[in-house]
């Protein structure tokens, strides 16, 4: 293998070298390399196959716009495809490969596909795979994502990680070039918070390879000097690695940096990728130009590459193109190339200069054709020859390599993700950014400015302009005298070349080429956005960088319109690919969600309990003994055990809200469907919440510590939206109430103790007498405990059914308290039990959760409707409950339901039939909302909402499970199924 | 039951971390009274900081419009903490939060650098100084932050997610330490 | 979407921090006939333009905001207290 590495030139460090291995073929570069400078270094032209033709390709730019060299890079877990070699930094042991080939890059049977082309054209898959549709799922579609072919992700897990931040700055500058610096430099000066984001390696842009000097300096010495003065400044902040990806409202910027991307080994401390949320109150975008490309035959042979990329890889990294290169300009910048080359010592052989009239005053070596055109360039894996035409001769050029360059578009795509649209100029024969931008600015080269010493003048400018309209005091900033540069003035575009013989490319990824784009017009699909589509030009993972402008112009011409008649597809962020890591950031595993934990979370954990994730909590389901086998066993047993003894549950996630001030009673009057305003203190009064559409929307008790101040609790999974709810009656519906709102949740551990004997363990912990005269049923006080050593609150209420309190203590002495109580249960068989078993007990007793209230459901439907106050001037859901449909008796209403067979079972959502109906729609009368297995009923038991339902007790019916085909008979029954006159309550 | 002994059980217990460039560590469970005012009614900060305050720096912070937290480290006795809601009557309504809200400080050098990963608001000197409170997301979780140093942020979030905080802001402090 | 809100309490503050409620409009009096009910309940505008709607500061200072906001452009161009709103009319 040949090197066509140069012995001087670059900003490589010749110093430190560094294996790497592509395709597992060993190879050598410089620590400051790209893997794209290493590859052209090493002799490696070709670089992977095309995605439709399977065509050799090689490199074609020097940064992100890069369609051809997309590698997989790394291995096992760090697996990255789809990597472009021209932004990948190269690092010792680097380990790359090439895609989209088999069964090797050199011999790839795809390129069969380059012979079946005819058929291949645009539209072919609408075409073709139109009918029948049947074969769409089997054959089409793996087909054509085998073909597809680009990189595949590894299963493996990814070892890395990932995490999001926050920036806040004045003046957000994007692209660290002449301009960008320039203007960093004197907003920085002037005190403004700056950032300057730039996605290459190192700051400096096209200063990285420019021969021109400023103030006497070499460009990469102006790029060090300033540098270091934007370091010194604490007000400004300057990131390499970082690709400004997309614009957002508010004039926040997704930044995408790449913290670890080029290392060998990542450490583990630090992400290997960070994305950025930089709120800012102007941007600038000093993003430079795209080369376009000359869409002539064989433009895509491997060798052909754009000439401001030859101009990088000859300048930064000391690459040269070949060893006989020509170079295909449209413009004045061909002949600086020209000028770099020959001084380093590259055979040029010709410059073809589209324009006849031109007059640059050249004095190389180099033949130079005025007014002629390269035609078709020939080769397979490398380059081997072009043609060229001029006038009527034409003439065939032995080259291996070829620069092009078909003028420059400014890169505006991050002025247009909020919606603006490009605007066509004809002075600059290219699409400039959108007229408003909302809080975006443009400097040097993306803002139409042409030559060196203009872009950072106009950098400087503006970064002046923008601190002072800031209100800094802005600072001069004089770059120095600019020399040896070379502006290139905006030509005429070249998109059509006449006598193209081979294949033309305009999208190199998506291997969309000329006449597909003519093809589409003919066909009806000449609008810009139709076009994109039917010819998928545009659409990979480039997003059309190079290619869109030459689609536009050929459309153009195809169409005998303007390119501004034609006008651009729509910008939309992501600029560059993004991993998915980075978009998940630090929330994955352990850290995907926040965890809440109770205050008797390690009294549960140590007496045994399995944990539930409910919402964000982990609550206890059930606590298994030793002897125990399955989870009912264990539930069964807490379910006994409370009706016959007494159970400790920890119902520390119930939503618990203190309500005060003086008008807090007559506010509660209005949030609650049911009264409230004459509650007495002492008292706890069990609630309905209705939404304004008089659906319920949540439930639970309520209780009066003093006059003017209430203890809510709510139901643990709408928590949240109740108090959200009550701020919003309290702020914007009433704001003439004084009352005021504390979410107490986290305050107060709450355990219940229910089961017969709960009232002799609570007596014993209790300092005041809790007898049943003494505090009744729906009782609710302060209390002292353990002789005036705490304060707690304590409530008679049950959801179980049983003589059952609620106590609350101060959330840090949850645990102590609960370990009281089991000690003090223990002679009485006290047993802790979870949510599964609550679940059962209010199955049993017919008490809803939101199972129940499910959105659907009217106080009425529950056998609530007496609740309904009549007599409220007003709360909300008043003027709704009473719709017609909603007090229909046709309504789906709460019963209970048990199978006919007591070793039959059914499931929650299992539907009801009428007896020997049909399992139709029609026939449907309602379906199952919970169900469990009942230790005291024996078998299984469930609440469901049927039509009619309460006017149903004893109907036999079937529940029908349609999902695995079950039809169980079962009969219709009072929801209440144990202790149906609540005696127990009241004992 | 009167000769059984009540504990407590705190929700960081002392757990510290503790580096160069960044310091994360757990506060006292003491006090934390939420005040409420009355919607329109006067700043009772002043108020605040001289009748139950003391007077201590940071004792007295924003919590919401008509809303102030009065923290300290020392945990009060049921009847200091009744004497100090009667202080507040008429003016505002109190409720104890000792046990709900949960403290812990983030200090060192790149203490900005870590709360920017996970908060939206500008934790800046400028934009932030010494002094101020606010209430914010950190990552997901809500939690209210004081700046109680040039380097030094507070931390106070629902006892619930304490933990949770805690991990994560370990987790981004990790590159400092 | 706005990313950033302004809340006249807090400043600007990452969307996140918020819940929307939806248009701002006002509750209809407990006399209100049956139609302004439904109309409330479920019928809204769907203007491209500038919209006020609810938003309520719920990881921050959990105050309920009207932001005017533009469906088009996203912008936003006014953020107030609620009862700031209903006292200038704006949502009431
Ligand atoms: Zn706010």
């Amino acid at each position: 293998m040949t090197s066509y590495r140069l012995d001087e030139r670059g900003l490589i460090d010749r110093h430190t070298k560094l294996p790497f291995t592509f395709d597992g073929k060993h190879m050598t570069g410089f620590s400051g390399d790209s893997l794209a400078s290493a590859l052209l270094a090493n002799g490696q032209q070709l670089v992977g196959r095309s995605f439709k033709y399977h065509r050799p390709r090689g490199i074609l730019t020097a940064g992100a716009a890069e369609p051809n060299a997309l590698f997989t890079v790394g291995r096992g877990g760090r697996t990255e495809p789809n990597t472009r070699a021209t932004m990948q930094e190269l690092y010792r042991d680097l380990e790359a490969k090439s895609q989209n080939r088999w069964p090797s890059l050199e011999f790839d049977i795809g390129s069969l596909n380059s012979i079946l082309s005819p058929f291949l054209s645009a539209g072919f898959y609408y075409k073709t795979f139109m009918w029948p549709s049947a074969l769409w799922e089997k054959l089409y579609e793996p087909l054509i994502r085998r073909a597809a072919g680009l990189g595949t992700a590894s299963y493996e897990r990814d070892p890395d990680a990932y995490e999001k931040c926050w920036a806040h700055c004045d003046l957000l500058i994007i692209g660290a070039g002449p301009a960008g610096l320039a203007a960093a430099l004197a907003a920085g000066r002037a005190k403004a918070r700056v950032i300057v984001v730039d996605e290459h390696a190192a700051a400096g842009g096209t200063l990285l390879w420019e021969t021109a000097t400023i103030g006497g300096n070499l460009a990469a010495d102006f790029v060090t000097q300033t540098l270091e003065e934007l370091r010194s400044l604490r007000n400004v902040r300057v990131m390499t690695r970082a690709t400004a990806f997309g614009s957002y409202d508010g004039n926040v910027f997704g930044v995408l940096e790449r913290v670890q991307k080029h290392v060998p080994e990542p450490v583990s401390q630090k992400p290997v990728e960070r994305i950025w949320r930089i709120a800012t109150k102007v941007a600038l975008l000093a993003t430079g130009t795209e080369e376009r490309p000359l869409v002539f035959g064989g433009n895509d042979v491997p060798g052909v590459m754009m000439a401001t990329a030859m101009r990088a890889y000859l300048n930064r990294y000391g690459v040269a193109p070949g060893r006989r290169t020509a170079i295909f300009t449209t413009n004045d910048s061909g002949y600086v190339l020209a000028r770099d080359l020959e001084s380093a010592g590259v055979n040029l052989v010709a410059i073809i200069d589209s324009r006849a009239g031109s007059t640059f005053p050249y004095g190389g070596k180099a033949r130079v054709l005025r007014g002629a055109v390269v035609t078709d360039a020939r080769g397979g894996r490398l380059l081997s020859s072009i043609d060229v035409s001029f006038g009527r001769r034409s003439e065939n050029l032995k080259v291996d390599s070829l620069a092009m360059t078909g003028g420059f578009s400014p890169i505006i795509h991050l002025a247009c993700h909020r919606g603006g649209k490009p605007r066509w100029s004809d002075e600059r024969s290219a699409f400039l950014a959108p007229e408003t931008t909302r809080g975006i600015m443009l400097a040097g080269a993306a803002d139409a400015t042409d030559g060196l010493a203009g872009c950072l003048a106009n950098g400087a400018a503006r970064g002046a302009a923008i601190a002072q309209e800031l209100g800094f005091r802005p600072f001069p900033f004089e770059p120095g005298i600019v020399e040896g540069d070379v502006p290139a003035a905006p030509a005429r575009p070249l998109w059509s070349i006449p006598g193209v013989k081979g294949k033309a490319f305009v999208d190199f990824q998506n291997d969309v080429h000329r006449k597909d784009i003519t093809l589409a017009v003919k066909e009806g699909y000449g609008h810009v956005e139709h076009a994109k589509r039917y010819t998928t030009n545009g659409m990979a993972t480039d997003q059309g960088k190079l290619s869109n402008i030459n689609a536009v112009g050929l459309l153009a011409d195809a169409r005998g319109v303007a390119p501004a008649a034609v006008g651009t597809t729509t910008f939309r962020p992501f600029y560059t690919p993004v991993s998915f890591g980075a978009l998940t950031g630090a929330h994955t595993e352990g850290h995907f969600q926040p965890i809440r934990k109770s205050p008797l979370h390690e009294w549960a954990k140590k007496n045994g309990a399995v944990f539930v994730e409910a919402g964000l909590w982990y609550r206890s389901s059930w606590f298994p003994r030793r002897d125990e086998a399955t989870w009912r066993q264990s539930v069964d047993r807490e379910v006994r055990n409370v009706r016959a003894n007494v159970g400790l549950c920890d119902v520390s996630m119930l939503g618990k809200i203190e309500i005060c001030g003086k008008d807090a009673a007559e506010f509660l009057n209005r949030v609650y469907a049911n009264a409230f305003l004459k509650l007495p203190v002492g008292k706890a009064r069990y609630g309905l919440m209705l939404r304004e559409d008089g659906m319920i929307y949540d439930d639970g008790t309520t209780s009066r510590l003093d006059d003017g101040r209430f203890f809510m609790t709510t139901t643990t999974a709408y928590a949240a939206g109740v108090m959200n709810h009550l701020e919003f009656c309290s702020q914007a519906l009433w704001p003439e109430l004084d009352v005021r709102l504390a979410s107490v949740t986290d305050q107060w551990a709450q355990m219940a103790i229910a089961g017969p004997k709960s009232r002799t363990i609570v007596q014993k912990i209790v300092d005041e007498e809790i007898s049943n005269g003494s505090f009744p049923f729906l009782g609710a006080k302060e209390v002292s405990l353990f002789g005036g050593q705490l304060r707690g609150r304590l409530f008679r209420i049950s959801f179980s059914g049983e003589l059952a309190y609620e106590l609350a203590v101060p959330a840090g002495y949850g645990e102590s308290v609960a370990d009281a109580l089991m000690e003090a249960g223990s002679e009485h068989g006290i047993q802790p039990y979870g949510v599964e078993a609550l679940s059962v007990l209010r199955i049993e007793k017919g008490h809803v959760t939101h199972n129940e209230i499910n959105g659907t459901v009217v106080p009425a439907d529950l056998g609530m409707g007496k609740m309904v106050s009549a007599t409220k001037q007003d709360f909300v859901g008043k003027a709704m409950v009473s719709r017609e449909g909603l007090v229909s008796p046709d309504r789906l209403r709460l019963v209970g339901v048990k199978p006919v067979d007591p070793r039959a079972s059914f499931r929650s959502g299992s539907h009801i039939l009428t007896k020997g109906a049909a399992e139709t729609l029609e026939n449907d009368q309602g379906y199952v909302t919970s169900s469990a297995f009942s230790p005291h009923v024996g078998s299984t038991i469930g609440l469901a909402l049927v039509r009619r339902g309460p006017e149903r007790y004893g109907e036999e019916v079937v529940v029908w499970n349609g999902l695995s085909k079950e039809f169980t008979p079962a009969r219709l029954c009072d929801p209440l199924f144990v202790d149906p006159e609540n005696e127990k309550l009241h004992v | 039951m009167s000769e059984y002994r009540v504990t407590r059980r705190s929700a960081l217990g002392s757990n510290a971390l503790r580096s160069e460039r960044i310091c994360i560590s757990a506060l006292p469970e003491g006090h934390v009274i939420q005040v409420m005012g009355k919607e329109g009614g006067p700043d009772l900060g002043a108020f605040l900081s001289e009748k139950i305050g003391g007077g201590a720096k940071f004792a007295v912070r924003i919590a919401a419009p008509f809303q102030w937290y009065v923290v300290g480290d020392r945990a009060l006795s049921p009847e200091e903490t009744d004497t100090m809601l009667d202080t507040l009557h008429p003016h505002a309504a109190g409720v104890d939060q000792s046990h709900g809200r949960v403290r812990f400080q983030v200090e060192g050098a790149m203490v900005e650098r870590l709360l920017a990963k996970g908060t939206g608001t500008d934790v800046s000197v400028e934009a932030f100084p010494v002094g101020h409170s606010t209430m914010t997301l950190i990552g997901h979780i809500a939690a209210h932050v004081t700046r109680v140093g040039e380097h030094a942020f507070e931390i106070m979030v629902l006892r619930g997610f304490a933990e949770s905080l805690w991990d994560d802001c370990a987790r981004m402090a990790q590159e400092f330490t | 979407m706005a990313s950033l809100v302004p809340c006249p309490h807090c400043g600007m503050r990452p969307k996140e921090e918020f819940t929307i409620k939806g248009a701002a409009i006002a509750r209809p009096g407990s006399h209100a006939d049956a139609n302004e009910w439904m109309d409330y309940v479920y019928l809204r505008n769907n203007p491209l333009g500038t919209y006020d709607e609810y938003w309520h500061h719920t990881s921050g200072c959990r105050r309920w905001l009207v932001v005017t906001r533009d469906t088009g452009t996203h912008e936003i161009s006014a953020s107030c207290d609620v009862t700031v709103a209903v006292k200038t009319g704006v949502a009431a």
